[in-house]
């Protein structure tokens, strides 16, 4: 067992980010959070607490990018050349884990560089994943993303769009798969992400300090009991952490199924339109989002609610600025209530 | 890349344009390649990717890195010709790939270099073929080329324009054949693309979100069928990706066949002199481009509308002067062209037969021939806008903006004390992005793979001379190499703006607000960092702290007031006090003040006469060694720039001469009128303060 965590289940509030969370985690899909807020608002505590409640992965046993033996079209070239010579590929089951990349990261850590040991031993030319590797099928965690070096931001969301890293250098010509469930944190006081790279996030959410007198004082109290004696804490918790870690094995297993009306499409590809939203990121995202939401729910058939409810976190960040709009879809809408009709 | 992880080509829905430039490529390499610009998310990058898969098949020399073509001996790499005095060449065919440059891609991986591990373990010098060498006969894909370092910049451009790559470095010397068609992807928001490479694309395509809701379905649709099921997709679009597959081939073999009547020549020669584009280039990628159209089409003679298509396509990135309409652009593009061929006719009878039967298929145009497709569309299409500020309906937004051209600034020589975008330069600290290593006096950061592939020639002289067997790699001191590092970080520009309430008569606030987001957009795609400092009242404060967020900044502007006097003095301390700061947390910043008001200050800081002080902290500006310029927002769209001459102005009697002027001579930098902005010469402005080193 490792060390505790704090439960998920007993964070106070900000409830859009833990939905948020959830959401990503229910489709990976989605491309992520931006968690835009003041320090000290639980969001690395809700990050780390989250991976904990995921369902266990099975994961080829001792492939670096902890390749899905079951997925054969995201294999990396190394598990798919085993299977090409008939190999079976040793399985393992694990838990996702939290992947951070500290601000400093150098470049050749976050791609992976030549392995330096190997090379002044035998001479021999082999790649030292980064940490693009270690985050496939994981939890990327970046800490304050606006501070990182403009270039790295580039290569990360580069590969987090692709869900491949590719890699030209030091000699070293390589890819394999990088898809991961980024989470970015920043405090927008300290300077901002260029929109080209906001818009790869899937969700924003921004965070504020609770102003609520009592819910304060839980935190802090929570906060107290949790380290005076964290494996009473999390026992305290467990049932609820578990029941939510069951909710999202169920919605992963049902999202699929979940039905999507085609007029809750089209009022969603229409209000992006009359928000003047560049590209098609923020259909794409805002269907899934609202997908995971009902498959979270339970609820068979995603409706406007949904949809709304999502639409502040797919669109935030993405409606220019200046923009005071009504970020959703009217109940009125004729095209959902066409589709509810049906 | 795996086969799964792209979109089939034909499932990509609508951006009819961009599809057909990457066809045309496919039927004909010749053409050079295409650019595709545009908006985040548009499937660019897909479609580029999904091209794989319909590209065709070509001979080549069997066993060589190169893929030397057996039929062109004149183009042999030096393996292929030593191995050609003996003999025939084994042939094979392979598929034509896509070989990617990342952008995070360093030198040695570009252009090939030693093979560490040949070297180390058995102490031969052997080449290890780098993207470049890979990238021979095949199609080789830049995504956000914008981004791409302009080291390598240099290297791709060399050897996109020789067909060739030099290697020589690390012992190595080698040439080999490197001719590719070039793609890339970019987003205009991020940057520019540097003119050469510019004009290196055969094509150029914009794209632009659909706003047709059913296509924004299908492609909503798509997507989650291809996330639940890739394999699934590419079932359903098999037989669609089989059919346009082998009309690519039919049109490859269709090529060679294709005529192209002199009266076409003539006009497209005529068309490109005409001023439309400028460069040679235009003239050939135009012709290519029209007979791979016509090749497509089926037919065997190039006509009007394919030579119109493979203009507008050939055209975007060519022309000397920006086009904001574009669809009226092409209507005109397309009567011009018939009004010259008929003009070219008329003077050349005895081709009169092929130059009618172009101009018929003109004017049925609308009922659609296949030719025309990409033609019609780009008309029904929205012509992309790159000012983002005229569609949005907000308070600030329909402020206007000036289009400021681009600043070109020569690229540093050496590190010095500057570091941003427009002045890349090698940084000193440990900091920044390995591009390359060099040899170094004293070595501080160690290029671990250079040093390695120093080192390699002389592994097997070394191990013979230690006598030790192993495959240990022997360093020496002079094997080390340094890491070359290159740092992007904007310059400063602090404006200074005057918000008193004399700024408030005839729309000078308006006017002056608008100026500063023209800078500011500009600013954005130059990672500039601004900060904006305004004086009114008794008092000045900075509104923005220095930042590269353009939306922040836009704010801030919005919600800044006018009104109250005019504390000039205060205003130019603030910023001194500013710049002083940024420059003690980093000495790289290379600030620049833009002071924008009507000079007339008339609070004092020290209790002096406002304006004597005003002069005074102009001087200290200057002895700084900060840039400056200012703009007077008082000239209005009558009165020429040009200040008065006089060099020696009286202290007193203030208003009696031109104070802006004055305080502009005294910061050392140049002086504007506000209004002279809208005409453009903001953008020399800028671009002549950048370049100045400062005076001090």
């Amino acid at each position: 067992m490792e060390r505790f965590v704090y439960p998920f289940s007993a964070i106070v509030g900000q409830d859009k980010m833990k939905l948020a969370l959830v959401l990503n985690a229910i489709h990976p899909a989605i491309g992520g959070v931006l968690i835009r807020g003041e320090k000290g608002t639980g969001k690395s505590t809700a990050v780390r607490a989250l991976a904990r409640l995921l369902p266990e992965q099975t994961v080829v046993a001792d492939c670096p990018y902890h390749c899905d033996p079951d997925a054969t079209e995201a294999l990396c070239s190394d598990c798919q050349d085993r299977l090409a010579r008939g190999e079976t590929l040793p399985r393992a089951r694990r838990r996702m884990r939290v992947v951070e990349l500290p601000i400093n990261a150098s470049e050749d850590r976050v791609v992976g560089a030549i392995d330096i040991e190997a090379a002044i031993k035998s001479g021999e030319r082999r790649f030292e994943p980064g940490v693009l590797a270690e985050a496939n099928r994981n939890i990327l965690y970046v800490d304050e993303v606006n501070l990182l070096d403009d270039h790295l931001v580039d290569v990360l969301l580069d590969a987090a769009a692709m869900g491949v890293n590719v890699v030209e250098r030091e000699g070293i010509s390589i890819w394999h798969p990088a898809r991961f469930i980024l989470v970015g944190t920043m405090n927008p006081e300290e300077g901002d992400l260029r929109p080209q790279l906001l818009d790869r996030f899937g969700l924003t959410v921004d965070v504020e300090g609770i102003k609520d007198i009592s819910q304060r004082v839980l935190i802090v109290e929570r906060r107290e009991e949790w380290e005076s004696d964290p494996a009473g804490f999390s026992q305290q918790f467990a049932d609820q952490d578990a029941e939510i870690g069951t909710r999202i094995a169920e919605a992963i297993v049902r999202f699929p199924g979940v039905v999507m009306p085609v007029g809750i499409l089209r009022a969603l590809a229409e209000l992006n339109v009359s928000l003047q939203v560049d590209g098609h990121r923020a259909d794409l995202v805002g269907r899934k989002a609202a997908q995971a939401l009902a498959a979270y729910r339970g609820i068979p058939e995603v409706g406007v609610a949904e949809v709304n409810e999502v639409a502040d976190m797919v669109l935030a960040h993405r409606v220019k600025a200046g923009g005071r709009h009504e970020l959703g879809i009217a109940q009125s809408h004729p095209s959902a209530s066409r589709a509810s009709r049906s | 890349m795996p086969f799964e992880l792209t979109l089939p080509f034909s499932a990509i829905v609508g951006q009819e344009q961009m599809k057909r430039a990457l066809m045309l490529n496919a039927v004909d390499p010749g053409i050079g390649g295409v650019l595709i610009r545009g908006d985040r998310g548009t499937a660019k990058s897909s479609a580029v990717r999904a091209l794989a898969r319909l590209l065709p098949d070509y001979q080549a020399v069997e066993g060589c890195p190169y893929r030397c073509d057996p039929a062109t001996p004149s183009h042999y790499c030096d393996d292929c010709r030593r191995r050609a005095k003996s003999g025939p060449l084994p042939v094979t065919r392979l598929p034509m790939r896509i070989v990617e440059l990342p952008i995070n891609a360093s030198e040695d991986r570009l252009v090939g270099s030693i093979d560490i591990e040949a070297a180390v373990r058995a102490g031969t010098r052997r080449f290890q073929p780098g993207v470049l060498a890979e990238a021979n006969r095949n199609l080789l894909y830049v995504d956000e080329v914008n981004l791409l370092d302009d080291h390598l910049v240099d290297v791709l451009l060399d050897a996109a324009a020789m067909g060739v790559n030099v290697v020589e470095r690390e012992g190595i010397s080698i040439v080999h054949p490197s001719q590719f068609i070039l793609v890339g992807t970019m987003n205009p928001e991020e940057g520019e693309l540097r003119p050469q490479l510019l004009d290196r694309f055969g094509l150029c395509v914009d794209v632009v979100t659909p706003t047709d809701i059913d296509q924004r379905l299908h492609v909503m649709e798509l997507e989650r069928d291809f996330l639940q099921d890739p394999r699934a997709v590419h079932r359903v679009w098999a037989g669609r990706e089989a059919e346009l597959r082998a009309q690519l081939q039919a049109a490859t073999a269709r090529l060679d066949g294709v005529q192209l009547p002199d009266a076409i020549r003539t006009l497209i020669a005529r068309l490109c002199l005409d001023g439309l584009v400028a460069g040679h280039r235009a003239d050939l990628v135009v012709a290519g481009t029209a007979r791979a159209i016509c090749a497509l089409r089926g037919a065997p003679v190039v006509e009007l509308p394919d030579v119109v298509e493979a203009l507008e396509l050939a055209l975007a990135h060519r022309r000397r002067e920006p086009v904001a309409d574009k669809p009226s652009q092409v209507q005109e593009l397309a009567s011009r062209a018939a009004e010259q061929l008929a003009q070219i006719q008329a003077t050349t009878p005895n081709e009169t037969a092929q130059a009618v039967r172009g101009e018929a298929t003109q004017q049925e145009g609308a009922s659609g021939g296949e030719a025309n497709e990409g033609w019609t569309t780009a008309e029904s299409r929205e012509s992309p806008s790159t000012e983002a500020v005229d569609v949005d309906a907000d308070a600030v937004i329909q402020l206007p903006t000036f289009a400021v051209k681009k600043l070109d600034l020569p690229r540093e020589r050496q590190a010095r004390r500057a570091a941003g975008k427009r002045t890349t330069t090698k940084s000193e600290t440990k900091r920044g992005r390995y591009v390359r290593s060099s040899q170094a006096e004293k070595v501080t950061d160690v290029a671990f793979d250079a040093t390695v592939r120093a080192a390699a020639p002389y592994q097997r002289s070394r191990r013979l001379a230690t006598a030790d067997p192993t495959n240990q790699l022997r360093l020496e001191t002079h094997d080390l190499r340094q890491k070359v590092r290159e740092r992007k970080t904007g310059n400063l520009i602090v404006f200074v703006v005057d918000a008193s309430a004399s700024m408030d008569a005839e729309q000078r606030m308006l006017a002056t607000k608008g100026a500063i987001l023209s800078l500011l957009r500009h600013a954005y795609v130059r990672r500039d960092k601004v900060a904006l400092v305004a004086f009114s009242g008794r008092n000045a404060r900075v509104v923005l702290r220095p930042t590269s967020s353009v939306d922040l900044a836009e704010r801030r502007l919005e919600r800044l007031n006018i009104g109250g006097t005019t504390p000039l003095t205060h205003g130019l301390m603030t910023a001194l006090k500013l710049i002083k700061t940024e420059r003690l947390r980093d000495p790289r910043v290379y600030p620049l003040l833009v002071l924008i008001s009507d000079g007339r200050g008339n609070i004092s800081l020290f209790g002096e006469e406002p304006l004597l002080e005003a002069q005074r902290m102009a001087g200290q500006i200057k002895q700084d060694g900060i840039r400056a310029m200012v703009i007077d927002s008082t000239r209005d769209f009558g009165s020429q720039p040009g200040y008065p001459k006089s060099r020696v102005t009286s202290l007193y009697g203030a208003y009696a001469f031109n104070v802006c002027g004055d305080l502009a001579e005294r910061l050392g930098g140049r002086y504007y009128g506000l209004f002279d902005l809208s005409q453009r010469s903001i953008v020399d402005s800028v671009q002549r303060e950048m370049l100045r080193t400062g005076s001090a």
